[in-house]
């Protein structure tokens, strides 16, 4: 149950909601799609293409993928053709092309998600209300998720999500708001990190993992016969370099870090 | 709305959910409806017939879509046109099958008695106000207001029942007032009863509609 809450979302803000599980996030995000209506009060303004994508969409439709899509690209009121042509295309963009003959009760979880989020992205929407639409989607899909999000919101539409990573779309957010008991209450933007390091200074990373371990991708290094490591970066790049170690697939474990004289 | 009633239509037929009701109404055409019968008695019984089919019908269209896809349409469109879609599409289903049963009652009934044409309008007339008082009772006895599958289909059928029994139902005055017009030869034109199931199925309608806006 949500109270006394009052939240402007201005047309090309990107807005963050964030909150305990069961707290009301969704339900926020259903007042604000439209789908729901609030008890007492109301929300007005709402643009007349809004789209929604839930968090969880494995649905068991008697259609294909395109054919859903383009019924739903005409409810958003676009023609047939268009609708069927932008399906198309944003399935393509998803790396879902080739499940659009697929009938919907026979996507995965994942391609599901996709198709979820291609029919909110394929009319354009001028507010696109997404409840932790990342979850499910493989990484490039995220990723275009994300230059979706950002395309809409330089078009000037209004954009209101929920996700479980803090990391999502983090510093690119115009305002953030946390659900607190029954309320809504600002958070503060997170001042960018300034890198406290002088320019041109490294950091010696040692890490380790099981022998026979390879870098994941991105890092240059030869880990040795015990599994061991070195790497030298250059400080400003220090944190990423520790973010993929430890979030690789098995993790490394990061030894020492030390920064060179 | 057209393309919400042409996407509440696709999921409705490729469902194959349709057939059951289908299929049950046809046998009960097929087993009342014999060729000589006196034409108004038989449509009467074929429009008779129609009210559980069409709060049938209408439940299967407000539970067709998953609600993770409803609450997308309903983003898009707004939740009371996409419930008003779902009802409409389940009473264009009723008045298909209820005109198709009342054509096979025009074509091999006895048509002796009444005059072809008045049997005709009378026979549309009260499969329309069958179709409407059913589908109100589906509106009713289906989501948003009755949530629950065991309850729905109970409610659906006794609503059904007492629209049928009950003096100020629209559909039972439309029926007896066709079969005693058999009696008589004469076919009487339920307007009274049109415009009652129309505004039943106008207020139910628009309650479920609105029901369905509040809390999904």
């Amino acid at each position: 149950m949500l109270r006394g809450i009052c939240l402007e979302v201005p047309p090309g803000a990107l807005v963050r909601i964030e909150g305990g599980n069961g707290g009301g996030k969704s339900t926020l995000l259903r007042l604000v799609a439209g789908i729901d209506a609030p008890t007492e009060g109301r929300v007005g303004g709402r643009p007349p293409r809004t789209a929604y994508v839930p968090e969880r969409f494995p649905v068991a439709l008697p259609l294909t993928a395109l054919s859903y899509l383009t019924h739903l690209g005409r409810v958003h009121g676009l023609g047939r053709a268009e609708a069927a042509r932008r399906a198309a295309h944003w399935l393509d963009r998803f790396g879902a092309a080739g499940h659009a003959r697929t009938p919907m009760a026979e996507l995965s979880k994942g391609t599901s998600q996709k198709v979820a989020v291609v029919q909110a992205l394929l009319a354009g929407p001028d507010l696109l209300v997404l409840d932790e639409a990342w979850t499910g989607l493989d990484a490039r899909a995220r990723s275009e998720l994300d230059l979706a999000v950002a395309e809409r919101t330089a078009a000037g539409a209004a954009v209101v999500f929920v996700d479980h990573d803090p990391a999502r779309l983090a510093g690119v957010s115009d305002a953030h708001y946390r659900v607190e008991g029954t309320g809504l209450a600002p958070v503060a933007p997170v001042a960018p990190v300034v890198p406290a390091v002088a320019p041109g200074s490294r950091v010696r990373i040692r890490a380790a993992a099981a022998p026979g371990s390879v870098l994941p991708p991105g890092l240059s290094g030869r880990p040795g016969p015990d599994g061991a490591v070195v790497l030298t970066v250059d400080a400003a790049r220090s944190d990423e370099v520790l973010r993929t170690l430890l979030g690789a697939r098995p993790p490394w474990h990061v030894r020492t870090v030390e920064e060179l004289p | 709305m057209t393309a919400l009633l042409r996407y509440q239509g696709a999921l409705l037929l490729r469902s194959q959910r349709w057939l059951a009701p289908f299929v049950a109404y046809a046998a009960f055409v097929a087993v009342g409806i014999r060729p000589g019968d006196p034409v108004l008695d038989s449509l009467g019984y074929a429009a008779a017939g129609l009210v559980p089919l069409a709060a049938w019908l209408v439940r299967i269209c407000v539970t067709n879509e998953p609600g993770a896809a409803r609450d997308c349409a309903a983003a898009a469109a707004g939740p009371v046109r996409v419930h008003a879609a779902a009802l409409l599409t389940g009473l264009a289903g009723a008045l298909l099958t209820g005109a198709l049963a009342a054509a096979a009652a025009l074509l091999v009934c006895d048509r002796a008695a009444t005059g072809p044409g008045a049997a005709a309008v009378a026979g549309a007339l009260v499969t329309v106000v069958c179709a409407l008082t059913g589908s109100a009772v589906g509106a009713l006895s289906g989501r948003p207001l009755v949530r629950r599958r065991g309850y729905g289909i109970l409610a659906a059928a006794l609503g059904s029942l007492l629209a049928l029994v009950l003096a100020p139902s629209p559909a039972r005055g439309a029926v007896s007032a066709l079969v005693s017009g058999a009696r008589s030869g004469t076919a009487e034109v339920p307007l009274t009863a049109l415009a009652v199931a129309l505004a039943l199925a106008a207020a139910t309608g628009t309650a479920a509609c609105l029901a369905a806006a509040r809390r999904g």
